[in-house]
């Protein structure tokens, strides 16, 4: 090939799926937190999420 | 033993016209010379160079290769002995190209053109091609196949230097041209005598190159008919490059689908009722996570109809502490209105929890409804190492992009080739 790009970019392309597959990477939007309190498990209510803040949909059309 | 061939000697003699100064650099091959001063066209055979044409020039045009210029072209030394504008009319349009004669004493001449920037290396062609007629000619030669361009009457608008035949001004010929970019096949027709030539495309550079000319070419203009495409080399190898990386991918696809742990390890059913006066949070059983770190996904199946629920989830490590918090609203509605039945949203969710890594587990959960709502059932199961072909088919397209823009690019290309041909779509010519 005269121009490298595409086969560099499929490699490439192929290498990042095969990575991301093997890995678990995902779309979804998940908050890392550290360090969470055994506690947690006998007052589940002390933990306070950071999703627990975002905006709800309330919905029907 | 022969003796060497004498070097050969540049012949020149002064204009009968107007005493100017004449040069012939094509010795016994040159028949007619034009007198740069008076652009008289001269009769090089005749003892006394009988003057054979005057003609006026509207204006005088100076070659970009000026007469004399020596370079080399293909390896072989080849000086510029003669120049020509050659004009064709298309509905009331002149479109006129320059032809520089080259000559070299042991290899005979050949031609630059040069049109808009556009320059073809062309040479009168020793074997007659093969044409076939009908709607849209094609001639063979050479193992190459040319698809029929252009027809049209050629006249020769200015001369300058000398040339091997009798040239006049006004002179008309039938040109036909047939393309193979980068190669192109052109036959002039006068009366009954047929040439055919055989060009190639050459870049402005490549011309400067060979003669050593100063400052640079004109830029090209336009696509010229057998320009080669900057496309079209490599379209079809990107294109068989796309479809080996689309088998690689799904070769993937295949092994992590089959290989992939996909396990259960967790499932369990609850309800939540808004207006409960309880805790809404509360934490699974302990599973384990096994494996190499890799993805966990979470399903939530609920009984909702018209109604939204929003969970408030974390995956927490019961030894290490490490927490992975998301949220997920699942909202079901459905009804009927002007337009017919519609629904909205659904009763299921799945979320994947990316890289998360083995140990043992649990979920805390806590669910939000609105106060007025009835509550909800549901049912939440945790998978292992699941696989995903959303990542395939996002890489899929991302290979389709480049040969898609590309053969778009190319056809753009051609398009812009064949509309100056006589089977532009706007001509209604030929049979595309």
């Amino acid at each position: 090939m005269r121009h490298p790009f595409y086969l560099v970019f499929g490699m490439a392309l192929l290498g990042l799926v095969t990575t991301a597959e093997y890995r678990g990477w995902s779309l979804t939007s998940v908050n890392e937190m550290k360090n969470v309190p055994k506690s947690v498990r006998d007052n589940p209510g002390a933990y306070r999420a950071h999703y627990m803040f975002y905006p709800r949909h309330i919905g029907g059309k | 033993m022969s003796a060497a061939p004498p070097p050969p000697q540049v012949k020149s003699f002064h204009c009968p016209n107007c005493g100017g100064p004449v040069v012939i650099r094509g010795f016994a091959t040159t028949l007619s010379v034009v007198c740069g001063n008076c652009h008289s066209i001269l009769d090089a055979k005749d003892p006394n160079f009988a003057v054979l044409q005057r003609f006026q020039a509207a204006e005088r045009i100076e070659p970009l290769i000026p007469l004399g210029t020596r370079g080399k072209i293909r390896g072989d030394p080849y000086e510029v002995i003669g120049f020509q504008v050659r004009t064709i009319t298309e509905e009331g349009v002149d479109y006129s190209w320059d032809e520089y004669l080259l000559f070299n004493p042991y290899k005979g001449f050949r031609y630059l053109t040069q049109y808009q920037g556009h320059w073809n290396d062309v040479t009168v062609l020793r074997t007659l091609p093969e044409v076939t007629n009908g709607a849209r000619p094609v001639a063979k030669v050479l193992g190459g196949t040319f698809r029929h361009f252009q027809t049209a009457e050629a006249r020769t608008t200015y001369v300058l230097g000398e040339f091997p035949w009798q040239v006049h001004v006004g002179e008309t010929v039938s040109v036909m041209d047939f393309v193979a970019p980068p190669r192109m096949l052109s036959s002039e027709t006068t009366g009954s005598e047929t040439t055919w030539s055989l060009g190639e495309y050459i870049t402005g550079q490549q011309v400067w190159q060979a003669f050593q000319l100063p400052g640079s070419p004109p830029r090209p203009v336009g696509v010229y008919e057998n320009q080669p495409s900057p496309f079209g080399g490599n379209l079809k190898e990107v294109w068989l490059w796309c479809a080996a990386f689309l088998l690689f991918l799904t070769l993937i696809a295949m092994f992590f689908s089959t290989f992939a742990r996909n396990e259960e390890v967790f499932h369990g059913s609850y309800s939540f009722a808004p207006h409960a006066n309880q805790e809404p949070s509360f934490v699974t059983d302990v599973f384990e996570l096994k494996g190499r770190t890799s993805n966990v996904e979470l399903s939530t199946r609920t009984d909702l109809t018209n109604n939204w629920a929003y969970f408030n989830y974390a995956l927490i490590n019961s030894d290490t502490g490490q927490a992975f918090d998301f949220g997920r609203e699942v909202s079901y509605y459905f009804g009927r209105d002007s337009d017919g039945a519609w629904t909205e949203g659904g009763q299921r969710d799945t979320a994947v929890i990316p890289a998360v890594p083995s140990g043992r587990y649990y979920l805390r959960v806590e669910p939000e409804m609105d106060a007025s709502a009835q509550g909800v059932g549901y049912e939440i199961t945790v998978r292992r190492d699941v696989p995903s072909i959303s990542y395939f088919l996002i890489a899929a397209l991302l290979l389709l992009v480049p040969p898609v823009f590309w053969t778009f690019r190319s056809m753009g290309f051609e398009q812009a080739r064949w509309h100056e041909s006589d089977y532009a779509p706007a001509s209604g010519g030929g049979d595309e």
